[in-house]
């Protein structure tokens, strides 16, 4: 079933008299369960695109669904109930609150979401697992590594159990190997949950982690999967 | 999300910047205490004024003739209330009565061989408590017996003016009932100092029937002055002795100028307190827009997150609420201390109740400890402070979420 469906997406940004088109009448489906990587130089629309799918913004023209109800037009409390219970993100910064622990950060979605307390614990303790942060949880973000910093973001993006996790550049400040264990992290989580995930890259060992490539140049999608993603590194 | 856990993050976020937090605690508890050591001098001041005149001239209440002026001083026979004494005993086995004693007031002249000023004598019933004021601020000689004839008291200050002092006699020509004045020479049987200038100054007591005497006014008497066990029963009391030919008058009526003068004081010093209110919570809104400004980005992972706009809004709401809270606790603790110190010390004036004309101003001012004012101001202070506080947390609540990720 189509988790994103997108037709005639098009989306322009104008700073101070000066336009640019960011995407230009995309079309794309994302199925459930993908694991599907978004590649294209800078400036390509990667982020723009994910930002549309995670109804961070609306476009300008086009239609957006999510799971099969349009989101284009709703209203930006509609879009935040949306975010918190149906995505995740997962940032090239980290994006952690920096006054709350590990353990905290992983919980907030479920606060918002006013899941129960026990079952909270139970959930939080569940993906610190997953991504092996369970001896650090009473750690803060500048108490943590990059990569455990991540990791952290990694849990706290699957949190609410959402349909889709949307990846801005999720290894651009990480080094070759913590960038490997998070993509593995990912990997495995997107097998066992079933929840999909997209993920803007322009870094080669990412997308050969990717089981559907889709590349953007000047904000129009030209190649709408390739296929197996290390066909890309050569 | 459980608004304790809104305020954990409220909490901590405040800390991120510990300087500035300390700063504008500071900036909060010493706004507030400014203003409630202003509220506890002005509330002192104006009780001391009315509780001066009231112990040493109005009482709480005071029964005259209806013609009687007291700015005129009359001294004719149909001003003055005539055999008061029977009213006079009559009054005081009313059970809210502490003591009602006949006075008479009338206007003269103190003459030494260097110096002669004018002055206001009041006659009075020396076995009275009513005129205790006087007689706990004797400094020197005795107090007047009742039936003394001859012997006046006067203000310390006064006689120090006139360089005279216990046991000298002194030439005192007082208003008459009749056409001309009548003079007569006394000797002073003690001082007294009330430490307030415009009695110490201007007062020369001596007994009732030696003033009747010397005022040809026979067995009259200005006004009964009336003390009550309770001043707020003195509405009452007033109705419960109406009878006609006679007016009641209450320490309200009695003090209205001074009541009406601190009403419209008040006034200014309402706007001054509102003017630091404000300023108080003007740096707070500033701090939490500056704490706004560097949390921008993390406002977008907010609403990421899928956090709301009110929920926003909320967070830094209650970070105003805790800056606030604190705040007014320490100002509260701060204010309370100074004013309570300077209700037992005091504050030395000196002479600039001399200057005050009428007013009952003594030569040191002691502020008042009330602490239904003081939740009043601190309640408006936190709520001033939190619909300060909307601007920086609505600025941050309808940030765009694209816009608050991308921000450095």
């Amino acid at each position: 079933m189509p988790i994103i469906e997108l037709k005639e997406v098009s989306k322009t940004y104008k700073t101070g008299e000066i336009e640019t088109r960011a995407l230009n009448r995309i079309e794309l489906i994302v199925e459930d369960g993908e694991f599907t990587a978004l590649v294209g130089p800078s400036g390509s629309g990667k982020t723009t695109l994910l930002q549309l799918m995670g109804c961070l913004d609306k476009p300008d023209s086009g239609e957006v669904r999510l799971a099969g109800r349009d989101v284009t037009r709703i209203n930006a409390n509609s879009r935040a109930d949306l975010r918190r219970g149906k995505i995740g993100f997962i940032f090239q910064f980290f994006a952690l609150v920096p006054v709350l622990s590990a353990y905290e950060n992983v919980e907030l979605p479920l606060l918002l979401n006013n899941v129960k307390s026990k079952e909270r614990k139970r959930r939080v303790m569940e993906l610190l697992e997953a991504v092996g942060m369970t001896d650090r949880t009473r750690h803060r973000p500048d108490q943590l590594s990059g990569g455990e910093q991540q990791r952290v973001a990694i849990a706290r993006a699957l949190a609410s159990q959402p349909l889709i996790v949307l990846a801005d550049e999720p290894t651009a400040n990480l080094d070759t190997d913590n960038g490997a264990r998070a993509m593995e992290i990912m990997q495995n989580l997107n097998r066992e949950t079933g929840t999909a995930f997209i993920f803007a890259t322009h870094d080669p060992r990412v997308i050969s982690y990717a089981r559907r490539v889709i590349e953007l140049v000047d904000g129009m999608v030209v190649d709408n999967g390739v296929g197996v993603g290390k066909e890309m590194l050569h | 999300m459980a608004i304790y856990k809104f305020f954990v993050l409220a909490f901590r976020d405040l800390w991120r910047n510990r300087r500035r937090t300390i700063l504008t605690l500071v900036a909060v508890s010493l706004g507030l205490a400014l203003v409630i050591v202003m509220n506890g001098y002005v509330s002192g001041v104006v009780d001391g004024v009315l509780r001066n005149s009231i112990e040493f001239q109005t009482g709480h209440l005071q029964v005259r003739s209806n013609s009687y002026e007291e700015e005129k001083l009359s001294l004719l026979s149909r001003d003055l209330l005539d055999n008061p004494g029977p009213l006079a005993s009559k009054i005081n086995g009313m059970t809210r009565v502490e003591d009602a004693s006949p006075v008479l007031w009338s206007s003269g002249v103190l003459s030494t061989i260097l110096e002669t000023t004018g002055i206001r004598v009041t006659g009075i019933d020396p076995n009275s408590s009513i005129h205790n004021p006087f007689r706990n601020g004797m400094v020197a000689g005795e107090f007047l017996t009742g039936d003394d004839r001859g012997g006046i008291l006067i203000g310390a200050r006064l006689a120090e003016s006139l360089g005279i002092g216990v046991g000298q006699k002194v030439s005192l020509v007082v208003a008459s009932s009749g056409e001309r004045p009548k003079e007569g020479i006394f000797t002073i049987r003690g001082m007294f100092a009330t430490g307030i200038p415009s009695y110490d100054d201007n007062t020369v007591l001596m007994s009732l029937t030696q003033a009747q005497a010397v005022s040809d006014t026979g067995e009259r008497a200005s006004a009964i002055v009336i003390m009550l066990e309770d001043q707020d029963e003195a509405g009452s009391v007033a109705a419960a002795l109406k009878q006609p030919g006679i007016s009641t008058l209450t320490w309200k009526d009695l003090n209205s100028v001074l009541l009406e003068s601190v009403a419209s004081g008040l006034g200014f010093y309402y706007l001054m307190y509102g003017i630091v209110i404000l300023v108080v919570a003007v740096i707070i809104a500033n701090t939490l827009l500056m704490a706004v400004f560097e949390r921008i980005r993390e406002m977008g992972i907010f609403a990421a997150l899928g956090m709301k706009n009110r929920q926003v809004l909320l967070l830094f709401e209650l970070e105003a609420s805790i800056l606030a809270f604190i705040g007014i606790s320490i100002g509260i603790m701060l204010g309370s201390a100074v004013v309570l110190y300077l209700a037992a010390v005091g504050i030395p004036v000196g002479d600039i109740g001399a200057s005050a004309g009428d007013l009952a101003l003594g030569t040191t001012l002691y502020t008042k400890f009330v602490p239904g004012n003081i939740l009043y101001l601190s309640a408006w202070t936190f709520l001033i402070i939190l619909l300060v506080s909307l601007y920086p947390a609505s600025f941050a609540s309808r940030l765009e979420p694209v816009k608050a990720l991308h921000a450095v």
